[in-house]
């Protein structure tokens, strides 16, 4: 019985990591329906990867604008809104990321 | 942009952008209260207008703020007796700008306070997102 809740809670938090906008990766969007009982056909590596790669490229647009604010380019105001944009999405990966392993540690913890 | 805390974001970036350029026309309308021509009986400078528009932003379907259009205003110069300067006409007359420093300040106030609103409703809708993530923690 708890094995089939563990699996269900690492699924709900591979869809939520999905619709966080990691599912215009390639390889993920064909398996958006799979459910309990099926194998995931998606390792927790992809999907830790995928939302990484929205993370960090919201972390380079902050980057980029920095650079700009700092020639002079962009206003005080787009520099700072990219800046808390990115620190946003990486609290949001981190915390994902959080809530995924402790998905998995729990089950690893399993006693057969 | 399916996020309605991150449209209002933008929404709200949009009114802050807006307010810039209006603060933009103040310091100039004040920086050229004295400006004049140089030839006898030329116009001097020309209060600058500015008007706002609200637009419909296509690619995230909601209405955004935009400088709609750079005016100059056409209320007449205030005449000045100066029959040294070399603007003066054969009277003695200086045309100077129709800029009423009142109204400059007064305008620059408001483009500050609409500023500040516009960013605490930032600041609210950012704050409302990490409600939201703080959620997934322990």
């Amino acid at each position: 019985m708890s094995a089939v809740m563990g699996v269900s809670s690492i699924n709900s938090a591979i869809s939520a990591a999905r619709s966080m906008g990691v599912e215009d990766a390639v390889g993920l969007s064909n398996d958006a329906k799979s459910n309990v009982g099926e194998t995931a056909s998606v390792s927790f590596k992809d999907v830790l990867f995928d939302a990484g790669k929205d993370m960090v490229g919201s972390v380079q647009k902050a980057e980029a604008m920095s650079i700009k604010g700092i020639k002079g380019e962009a206003s005080a105001y787009d520099v700072a809104s990219a800046v808390v944009e990115a620190e946003q999405s990486l609290k949001m990966a981190v915390a994902v990321r959080d809530k995924i392993v402790s998905a998995y540690l729990e089950i690893s913890r399993m006693q057969i | 942009m399916a996020d309605p805390l991150k449209a209002a974001l933008a929404i709200s970036g949009s009114g802050i952008e807006a307010q810039t350029h209006r603060m933009r026309i103040v310091s100039e309308n004040i920086a050229n209260a004295n400006s004049t021509g140089n030839t006898p009986g030329s116009d001097p400078y020309s209060r600058k207008t500015i008007t706002f528009a609200s637009v419909m932003d296509r690619a995230s379907g909601v209405a955004k703020v935009q400088v709609s259009h750079f005016g100059v205003d056409r209320t007449g110069y205030i005449n000045q007796y100066d029959p040294s300067h070399i603007a003066a006409d054969e009277k003695g007359m200086v045309k100077m700008p129709n800029v009423d420093m009142f109204m400059e300040i007064a305008d620059m106030r408001e483009t500050v306070r609409t500023y500040e609103a516009n960013m605490q409703a930032t600041k609210q809708a950012r704050e409302m997102i990490s409600m939201s993530i703080d959620l997934m923690r322990n």
